[in-house]
């Protein structure tokens, strides 16, 4: 049974009443609750910048996890950090897996996370009695498995070479694929292209969009959206690997063509001198 | 010991070369079909690999009429195994084939290799003829060294690691799936991928400046020795590859 004892949006308690619910189900169930977290703890200044009844949620954080069979970390914030853990992440906001190490945790990330993929895997562990089998990641295989490029219903648009170039032309209103224009699909595992969102009705390549890769670590800080590739970390300098690439080109060509140059206009000089000894020596026989 | 030839003399030298120059087969097969295939291989990868960012073609019809990015990955992925193999098959090489397949080595911990290449360096700067090498002079053999092996490496890594995020848990994702978490993830790992790629430009632009450079100054077949694997040498050459043993 999935009983959502602790839940500030689903809890019928508030307040003091709420924190003794989950006093209560840690003391009366060690061992045997599932602790599904959301959003991540801040871990900068002793955990101050979330506090939740007086008390840190990093404190709470753990001392909730002590007594859990699993723990879920629900979308990309207790997954992967998310925008709050977006550099220069002043805050110190940790994903729930680099806080706690004694648990088997399950990342569920998507910002957010499909409906359908949330219950997915509870409805796993209640029926089947055991954690779902993880990737690299700590992500379920069976949702996280496969990229959105994968199953995409635009891909047959990708191998054809078929690419939307602005929001406004020909290929856009054709449905072409949206590599161009910097979409995340060929990096994101994610369940998207196979099941969608709200019951099927679309996701966001359906709408026109590329994928901003939002079940994929750094995806925050991974801009720009709109391009392929991200920039160079070069510090100071926003570059594309493109620019620094020719420039870098460019570089050896100028050297190449100075040092080319050079000898040259060695070899001419060398020239230059043997020809005028030659004819000083021609003038010099003329004279004798 | 170097063998004796004898002073030049330049209507003796038309009439009877060979009392002159004498040849030496220096590159041995296995290391000319490396460069080659290598070069080959090396070129097309850059080729395709920038097709695949910037896919320019955009063929007009249904996608069931074309195929051309597909494609274009496709020739990126045979030869880029096409340069592993090969490159592998170099490394094997190293071990196996006669000294100068060894001689680009960067033997940094001796002092006549340093000597070497500073006097190689200045020998680019004063435009001189210099000093002749039958195998690779410090010099070379650290540009190889850092741009065929080094980013040769790198591109090998990153790129199998690219390639196997299409089946994630597969055989190449438990070899090299881990360079993606190590370098940040995939929008690291194509950008990384991507820039390096632009460092066998740089190497093929100055390695082809100076062969043809080093082969008018040395005028010992130097350029067509990666093709016929021959080379010429004088009196004293064989001298400046002491330094390796
Ligand atoms: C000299 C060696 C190589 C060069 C110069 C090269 C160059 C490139 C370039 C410029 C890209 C485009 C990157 C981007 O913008 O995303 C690329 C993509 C790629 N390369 Fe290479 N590459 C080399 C070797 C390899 C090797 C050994 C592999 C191994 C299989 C490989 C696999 C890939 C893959 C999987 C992609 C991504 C294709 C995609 O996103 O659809 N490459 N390569
Ligand atoms: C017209 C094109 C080229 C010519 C004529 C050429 C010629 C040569 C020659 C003569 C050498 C021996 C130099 C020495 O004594 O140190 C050499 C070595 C080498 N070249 Fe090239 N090369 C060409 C293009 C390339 C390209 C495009 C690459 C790769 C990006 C390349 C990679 C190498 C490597 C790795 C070696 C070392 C060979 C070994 O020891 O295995 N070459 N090349
Ligand atoms: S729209 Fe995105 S996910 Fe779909 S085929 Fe194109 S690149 Fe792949």
């Amino acid at each position: 049974m999935i009983s959502l004892d602790y839940d500030e949006t689903l809890q019928a308690a508030a307040g003091h009443q709420a924190e003794e619910i989950r006093e209560r189900i840690m003391r009366e169930h060690p061992g045997e609750y599932v602790l599904a977290v959301e959003g991540n703890a801040p871990t900068g200044d002793g955990g101050v910048y979330c506090t939740v009844a007086g008390r840190t949620f990093l404190d709470i954080l753990k001392e909730s996890a002590e007594g859990a069979k699993a723990i879920i970390a629900w979308g990309s914030c207790a997954s992967d950090g998310c925008v709050q853990a977006a550099s220069p992440n002043p805050t110190g906001a940790k994903p729930v897996h680099e806080i706690i190490h004694s648990h088997p945790i399950i990342n569920v990330p998507g910002c957010p996370p499909i409906a359908e993929v949330m219950t997915g895997v509870l409805t796993y562990i209640l029926t089947f009695d055991k954690l779902p089998e993880l990737d690299r990641f700590g992500r379920p295989k069976m949702f996280y498995g496969q990229r959105i490029h994968d199953k995409c219903y635009r891909r047959s648009y990708f191998d054809a070479g078929q690419f939307v170039e602005t929001w406004e032309d020909d290929g856009a209103r054709k449905g072409w694929c949206l590599y161009k224009m910097g979409c995340r699909g060929p990096m994101t595992y994610n369940s998207c292209s196979t099941f969608k969102w709200n019951n099927g009705v679309s996701f966001p390549i359906g709408s026109g969009h590329g994928c901003i890769g939002c079940s994929e670590n750094k995806f925050w800080d991974n801009g720009p959206f709109y391009t392929r590739l991200t920039n160079v970390p070069l510090p100071g300098v926003e570059s594309t690997p493109d620019k620094i690439g020719k420039y870098a080109a460019v570089a050896a060509g100028v050297g190449v063509a100075a040092h080319a140059a050079s000898y040259a206009a060695n070899q001419g000089i060398k020239k230059a001198k043997k020809n005028r000894q030659t004819k000083k020596l021609l003038e010099s026989d003329k004279e004798e | 010991m170097a063998r004796r030839v004898h002073p030049i003399n330049i209507i003796d030298v038309a009439r009877s070369p060979h009392r002159y120059f004498r040849r030496k087969y220096v590159w041995q097969w296995p290391v000319r079909i490396f460069h080659w295939v290598n070069a080959v291989a090396v070129t097309v990868l850059f080729s395709t690999g920038l097709y695949i960012s910037h896919p320019i073609l955009a063929p007009a019809g249904e996608p069931f009429n074309n195929f051309v990015m597909a494609t274009v990955r496709q020739v990126h992925f045979i030869f880029a195994f096409i340069f592993l193999i090969n490159f592998l098959w170099r490394i094997y090489w190293f071990w196996f084939g006669n000294n100068y397949a060894r001689s680009g080595f960067p033997f940094f911990w001796r002092r006549s290799w340093w000597k070497d290449l500073f006097r190689q360096v200045g020998d680019y700067f004063s435009l001189k003829r210099g000093h002749v090498h039958l195998g690779h002079n410090a010099l070379a053999g650290l540009s190889y060294t850092i741009f065929v092996i080094g980013l040769g490496w790198v591109q090998i890594f990153t790129g199998l690691a690219l390639y196997s995020e299409s089946n994630p848990g597969g055989f190449w994702s438990k070899l090299t799936g881990w360079v993606i978490p190590l370098l940040g993830g995939s929008m690291q790992t194509h950008m990384w991928h991507h820039l390096f790629a632009w460092g066998f430009i740089v190497f093929a632009i100055l390695h082809v400046y100076i062969v043809f450079y080093d082969g008018q100054q040395y005028k010992n077949g130097l350029v067509t020795s990666m093709i016929s694997g021959v080379k010429f040498y004088r009196n004293g050459d064989l001298e400046n590859d002491k330094w390796l043993s």
